[in-house]
């Protein structure tokens, strides 16, 4: 197991030496991106030999690699936790991150700042694998707060755009939301369990976990975009479509769901937030499947498809099934990052059209891009034996065989079949059809820089499911039997979802009613949320800001109170004490008042 | 102690006699050297204190501010070489000896072992500070800021004195060295109530306190360059110093004198970080930002635990070098636009790559990045004060999204977006600006992987 162990740091390593590399990287050899890429490709290579062994033999292993620093009782080490989950996500994220970095050759190849735009990748993904293996909080808080930084720099690549800069703070803003709820559970750690350790904290049993896996549940909240936190998802949008596709998809995203999939051990002993995630994923997941429905912007339709598949792993996390929700992870994974290069190959094809109206008979000059699309779409909505069948029918299967909150089950459920409407949208709208984009413009796909990519994320939308769930060793016992509708409900709800959105859409393809309807404008407005939050939060809180901490505190209050009341007496006092008015009374008043004073002060004190 | 002082003071004779030409190269080089010479004083053999001689002695506590102001002065040197261009060369001179008295000062206060000399010399460090502000500031209302800045200081220190001179009288040693086995004062007597407020009102104008905060963004905005980087690193870290060496003898009043304090802090650090979210200006608002993080101080230092002591020392550190080299981009700024006003200098990446880079890291290590040393501190804080109350993490977290927001507020207002067409013609960012932006973050790079040498006595 030894070998393993060296194995895994080797790949970790293997990512730095381009960063290390950037000031004295020989620019003859190949260029820079295609460097970074091939380091990825040998580092997923590598990352695969321990994963291989861990899936034969099973045995997890814990790597404390340097003593950072002793704090009174508690140590910090740097350590690393190569378990089930962290083994079977790297190499997953590697495979991914070195498919989107090929792509990113392809769709970034006119950005003048391509280097810096691979390092940002590139920087990224140590960030996530640090929060992967991380053995102790603090480590995982810094590729935590490492992966929020970088998609903010991400999103705000194009920083010449409002609309990026915008989205990147609103990034930021909804993610340290979240932190608060981390460092809140870091400090209730700190001092009950005096430890940051992940398997020492686990060692001892609490009286009231309540308070800090509630904290875990709001930083969860705030990185997977779960309802609440959710808006910084599909503004995120605003970032290049490799960023949207390895981070807002794949990777980063889910890394909410991974904190919470860590720390189950603890997590399954308490109903309470169970429940509190069921709802919470249940209401995400049908609220962003709603607002998915009548977006118009592809990114967008596939980023909210994105937070309801998040909904649908927190609901697993709420029906504790960890290890359901982290084998949706890995699938997740492969479609989405697909369903994202697709729609990158369609909007650059288009000239940078992103609207699905002007899309439409994409199947003739885009036949590989269609093939990818349809494929992705359909492992997404859960098509038997497509990569998605594998883990959403088991958690839709698991959830109707549950005693749990049926109501979060309902919502599960209508928002499975929803799955089905927004995927057949994007379809029937940007690929079936007559065209309706500019026909001067010249499309085309075969560029091996865009082909291999897709290719090999569509062979691993197709397999990998069977794969991973052929490969790792079930940890629940799975349901043997079930009644026939149970079985087949997931299948139905996403049938009767594809009928009536085919019906829909035809119906809906010329024809626009003057006055859409109230539900209409809630979908399309994203349920009023942007307009209460976005405007009046800040609004009362700037203005709090402006009018009562800076205008009364700061300039009247403070001001007058101390030094202008001081200067204000002192001035009346010389004024009125120095000039000859010959004010005889007040003159011998302060003769007086000094001599009684002093009087005194001499009887009392001496 | 010396070995320090005596350079640093001959640090004059050698800007009066330098060739004009070479004067910033001889001051900057010489007083790097200084700097470098004190690094020894990092290896503490052990937990006690390194007794110099009678009157000076440093301990893990005050070594790394020691050497946060050694460290300072050449970056100060540097930083001011272009604002005093067009000076003639004996008011460069000039300045250069303020610099280094101010310098010569706080080297002895730090290390100073009788109390009544740190306070002589806390109060002489508002001389050279004063003459900056006032001399060297930007514009006319550096007077008004001098005098907020100097009354302040005073009229919150003088209590000190008489309460010094009250514990000479009645104990008979201000040593610090001894102080801690002085005979506690009761609790019950509203005198020591009042000694402690003498005691503490000083350090908590110099800190500042909420409500007693106001000569700080005057102070900070208006000076010079330099004179703001010293105020931030620096002469704030003095009320620090002394509130960590003083609480050890305040010890059971400290108990429940706190609670006002700590109330007006907790509600202070959000009411200033969120004055930072309307700031036009881009110096006021990193004074403001000072502010809140100085909040943070007083509260860990109020607590009194040893996490919380330790978050203070780190965080005092931190803040030193970030706010420092926050003031520095802002400088450079200014000597491109001649303006504060953040929307008079935006979208500046598309000019000046390498300055955004800096510009980001600064705002990076503004809002406390894990794993850098200002995490460690607001992490210990925030820990210290959640076994302290529960609650007070809702306002710490609030706390914490406002910082994050304005360090990236300003970092996007700056950096970001489109640049305007007045800023069509600017000058390059000089070596020296980088280099300048180098030194600062060196040490805060350098400190993440060993944070321990910050952490002070109680590590």
């Amino acid at each position: 197991m030894n070998m393993a162990s060296a194995m895994m740091l080797l790949s970790l390593t293997i990512l730095l030496v381009p960063l290390i590399n950037t000031t004295n990287y020989k620019s003859n050899l190949k260029p820079y991106p295609d460097y970074i890429k091939t380091m990825i490709f040998y580092a997923f290579m590598i990352s695969l030999i321990p994963t291989i062994m861990f899936i034969q033999s099973g045995q997890e292993m814990m790597m404390l690699t340097w003593h950072w620093m002793t704090i009174q009782t508690m140590k910090l080490y740097l350590s690393f936790k190569l378990d089930f989950f962290s083994m079977m996500f790297m190499p997953i994220a590697l495979f991914i991150t070195w498919s989107i970095m090929e792509f990113s050759m392809w769709y970034m190849h006119s950005d003048p700042n391509i280097n810096r735009f691979f390092k940002y990748l590139l920087m990224f993904l140590i960030t996530m694998l640090i929060l992967v293996t991380a053995n102790n909080m603090f480590q995982l808080f810094i590729g935590w707060e490492g992966v929020g930084i970088m998609s903010f720099l991400l999103i705000g690549w194009w920083y010449g755009r409002t609309d990026a800069n915008t989205a990147a703070l609103q990034a930021i803003l909804y993610n340290r939301i979240g932190d608060i709820g981390f460092i809140l559970s870091m400090a209730w750690f700190m001092k009950n369990s005096n430890s940051w350790e992940i398997q020492q904290i686990f060692m001892l049993d609490f009286d009231n976990t309540t308070l800090p896996l509630a904290g875990l549940l709001l930083a969860a909240t705030g990185k997977s975009a779960q309802f609440g936190l959710h808006p910084w998802l599909p503004s995120a949008m605003e970032g290049p479509t490799p960023v949207s596709a390895l981070l807002h998809s794949s990777t980063m995203v889910v890394a909410g769901i991974f904190l919470l999939i860590r720390f189950y051990p603890m997590m399954e002993n308490n109903k309470m937030i169970l429940t509190m995630a069921l709802c919470l994923g249940a209401i995400t997941t049908l609220f962003t499947a709603i607002c998915a429905l009548t977006q118009n912007d592809i990114k967008k339709i596939v980023a909210f498809s994105t937070s309801s598949q998040l909904g649908l792993m927190m609901v697993t996390i709420g029906i504790n099934q960890p290890h359901l929700a982290f084998l949706h992870i890995c699938t997740h994974a492969f479609f989405k990052a697909m369903l994202f290069l697709c729609s990158g190959s369609i909007i650059h094809s288009l000239n940078d059209e992103q609207d699905i109206r002007k899309m439409g008979g994409l199947y003739k000059p885009m036949p590989f891009t269609t093939t990818a699309l349809i494929v992705g779409s359909l492992a997404l909505t859960g098509m038997p034996f497509l990569t998605g069948f594998y883990s959403k029918d088991l958690i839709i299967e698991t959830i109707n065989t549950s005693y749990t909150n049926a109501w979060a089950l309902l919502l599960t459920l209508i928002a499975t079949s929803l799955t089905a409407v927004y995927s057949i949208r994007i379809i029937f709208f940007a690929l079936l059809g007559k065209p309706r984009f500019s026909s001067l413009i010249l499309i085309n796909e075969n560029n091996p820089l865009l082909i291999k990519p897709i290719t090999r994320l569509l062979i691993g939308s197709i397999f990998a499911g069977f794969i991973i769930s052929n490969n790792i060793t079930p940890s629940t016992v799975p349901q043997m039997t079930m009644p026939l509708y149970l079985k087949i409900t997931a299948l139905l709800v996403t049938l009767a979802g594809f009928t009536l959105a085919l019906e829909l859409c035809y119906l809906t393809q010329n024809l626009k009613y003057p006055n859409p309807s109230t539900m209409f404008k809630f979908s399309n407005l994203l349920g009023y949320f942007p307009f209460i939050m976005h405007r009046f939060n800040p609004l009362t809180t700037l203005h709090m800001s402006q009018k009562s901490a800076t205008m009364i505190m700061d300039l009247i209050w403070l001001e007058n109170v101390l030094p202008k009341l001081t200067a204000k007496v002192q001035q009346n006092l010389s004024t009125s004490l120095t000039n000859q008015k010959g004010l005889v009374k007040s003159y011998f008043l302060s003769f007086l008042i000094t001599m009684i004073t002093t009087l005194l002060l001499f009887n009392f004190l001496v | 102690m010396l070995k320090t002082i005596l350079p640093t003071i001959m640090l004059i004779p050698l800007a009066w006699l330098s060739k004009n030409n070479m004067l910033w190269i001889n001051s900057t080089m010489y007083s790097l050297a200084i700097s470098i010479t004190c690094l020894p004083l990092m290896n503490l053999s052990c937990d006690n204190s390194l007794n110099m001689s009678l009157l000076f002695f440093s301990d893990s506590l005050s070594t790394p501010l020691l050497l946060l102001t050694v460290w300072l002065l050449p970056l100060m040197i540097m930083a001011s070489q272009h604002h005093l261009s067009k000076e003639p060369d004996s008011q460069k001179k000039l300045y250069i000896t303020m610099m280094v008295l101010l310098q010569t000062f706080l080297i002895m206060t730090f290390s100073a072992t009788e109390l009544i000399m740190f306070y002589i010399l806390f109060e002489a460090t508002l001389v050279p500070t004063l003459i900056m502000i006032t001399r060297w500031g930007g514009q006319t209302e550096r007077l008004n800021a001098g005098i907020y800045f100097l009354f302040y200081t005073l009229a919150g220190s003088l209590p000190l004195l008489v309460a010094l001179v009250y514990t000479q009288a009645s104990v008979g040693s201000l040593n610090l060295l001894l102080i801690q086995y002085w005979n506690h004062p009761s609790i019950q007597v509203w005198g020591s109530s009042a000694l402690w407020l003498a005691y503490m009102m000083a350090f908590m104008v110099k800190m500042p306190l909420y409500g007693l905060h106001l000569w700080l963004p005057k102070a900070h905005v208006e000076a010079p360059i330099a004179g703001s980087m010293v105020l931030a690193a620096i002469l704030l870290k003095l009320g620090g110093y002394g509130m960590l060496r003083i609480t050890v003898m305040l010890n059971p009043i400290t108990n429940f004198m706190t609670y006002p304090f700590l109330m007006l802090s907790l509600w202070g650090m959000i009411m200033t970080s969120s004055i930072c979210l309307r700031q036009t200006d881009l110096k006021s608002l990193i004074a403001y930002s000072s502010v809140s993080h100085m909040a943070l101080v007083i509260m860990a230092i109020m607590i009194q635990s040893p996490w919380s002591f330790m978050g203070a020392t780190a965080l005092m550190i931190a803040h030193g070098l970030t706010s420092s080299m926050l003031f520095c981009l802002a400088n450079s700024n200014y000597e491109r636009t001649h303006s504060r006003t953040m929307i008079l200098a935006r979208g500046l990446q598309m000019i000046l790559p390498l300055m955004a880079a800096w510009w980001l890291l600064a705002s990076l290590m503004n809002l406390a990045l894990p794993p850098s040393i200002n995490l460690i501190g607001e992490l210990f804080v925030t820990t210290a004060m959640f076994s302290w109350s529960n609650l007070s993490i809702i306002l710490l977290g609030i706390n914490i999204i406002i910082t994050a927001l304005y360090s990236l507020y300003m970092l996007i207002t700056t950096q970001r977006g489109k640049y305007t067409y007045h800023i069509h013609n600017i000058k390059p960012s000089f070596t020296r600006e980088n280099t300048l932006m180098m030194l600062h973050l060196t040490p805060l790079l350098l400190l993440m992987v060993k944070p321990q040498i910050i952490l002070g006595t109680l590590y």
